[in-house]
């Protein structure tokens, strides 16, 4: 027997079908192996798929949300699924099918169904009765993201910081050979001598 | 921004504090804030929702901010201010969960 857990939020259910992972002691009610999901929105096509399908959806949800707030071009795209904004108000979401011959599904939700789908997506997260696996997919975000998403420190930037600061240390100090004449000093020391 | 004469800096645990009551009010608020979202979808057929909202917006924003400032006007323009008003609704929205608090200060660093 499976399990079957629900998550809702006003007009959008995801229910999350699976088994727990009993080789790790975990309880009955727990689903850790997760056989399908059901994305329910209402008046739209139901969404469904296996597990390597779920994680890269949320994770486009949750990078095409993030985009939509901070000012960036609002797109997503990726082998799976492409997220796009029609304008402010509403969002194009065309989801690829992996076999062939069947055509993508277009859907067009307002920001109050993105909503409810983001947080029916938290609900899920937090939920201690389910557990996800990552996997990772090639994503096509715009550069200007990819570079703020990517944050890890390049090696050449290490470098940089101490390359200028020696260099601007020999241009200081380049500078004081036109202050210092040393024939000057020398010239004090005779008159201060007069032997 | 605010309407006063004193020009006090808040504190880490004043702007956690803050954070945090956002949160709860919009876990509180998020179907009114939902309707508001979904009014602004069709304008034609739902107007008097985001109208109502709009007004209201804008009547708290002379009353409590100073209107002079730049930053201020640019938000009391209706023709621009949708925009604005539709990201600040959207944050909040997505600022529900238990992890809302979090998710909320993130967004605010982020600006």
């Amino acid at each position: 027997m499976q399990n079957k857990l629900s998550f809702h939020q006003s007009s959008v259910n995801l229910e999350i079908i699976g088994l727990p992972d009993y080789s790790n002691n975990e309880n009955k009610d727990q689903i850790s192996i997760i056989s399908q999901w059901k994305l329910t929105i209402v008046d739209k096509p139901l969404i469904e798929g296996k597990i390597e399908h779920l994680g890269p959806i949320m994770d486009a949800f949750y990078i095409y949300s993030n985009l939509l707030i901070k000012n960036e071009i609002p797109i997503y795209e990726s082998k799976l699924i492409d997220i796009k904004a029609d304008n402010l108000h509403i969002h194009n979401i065309v989801l690829k099918s992996s076999k062939a011959n069947v055509k993508p599904l277009v859907l067009k939700i307002g920001n109050s169904l993105l909503s409810d789908t983001i947080n029916c997506f938290d609900q899920l997260n937090e939920s201690p009765k389910v557990r996800i696996k990552k996997i990772d997919t090639p994503t096509k975000i715009p550069k200007k993201l990819n570079f703020g998403l990517n944050k890890k420190v390049k090696f050449v930037n290490l470098f940089i910081p101490p390359f200028f600061a020696i260099c601007s240390l020999i241009l200081f100090s380049s500078a004081f050979i036109y202050f210092y004449s040393p024939f000057e000093n020398i010239e004090k020391k005779e008159l201060t001598n007069p032997e | 921004m605010r309407k006063s004469y004193v020009n006090n800096t808040i504190k880490v645990n004043e702007f956690d504090a803050l954070i945090k009551i956002t949160v709860e009010m919009s876990k509180y608020l998020y179907p009114y804030i939902r309707e508001i979202l979904r009014s602004k979808e069709d304008i034609k057929e739902n107007s008097i929702i985001w109208n109502d909202f709009n007004k209201r917006f804008i009547d708290l924003i002379k009353e409590r901010f100073n209107v002079e400032s730049m930053r201020v006007k640019k938000i009391l323009n209706q023709a621009e201010n949708g925009e604005i008003i539709i990201k600040y609704l959207l944050i909040l929205s997505f600022c529900i969960s238990n992890q809302g608090y979090q998710k909320l200060k993130n967004f605010l660093y982020d600006f």
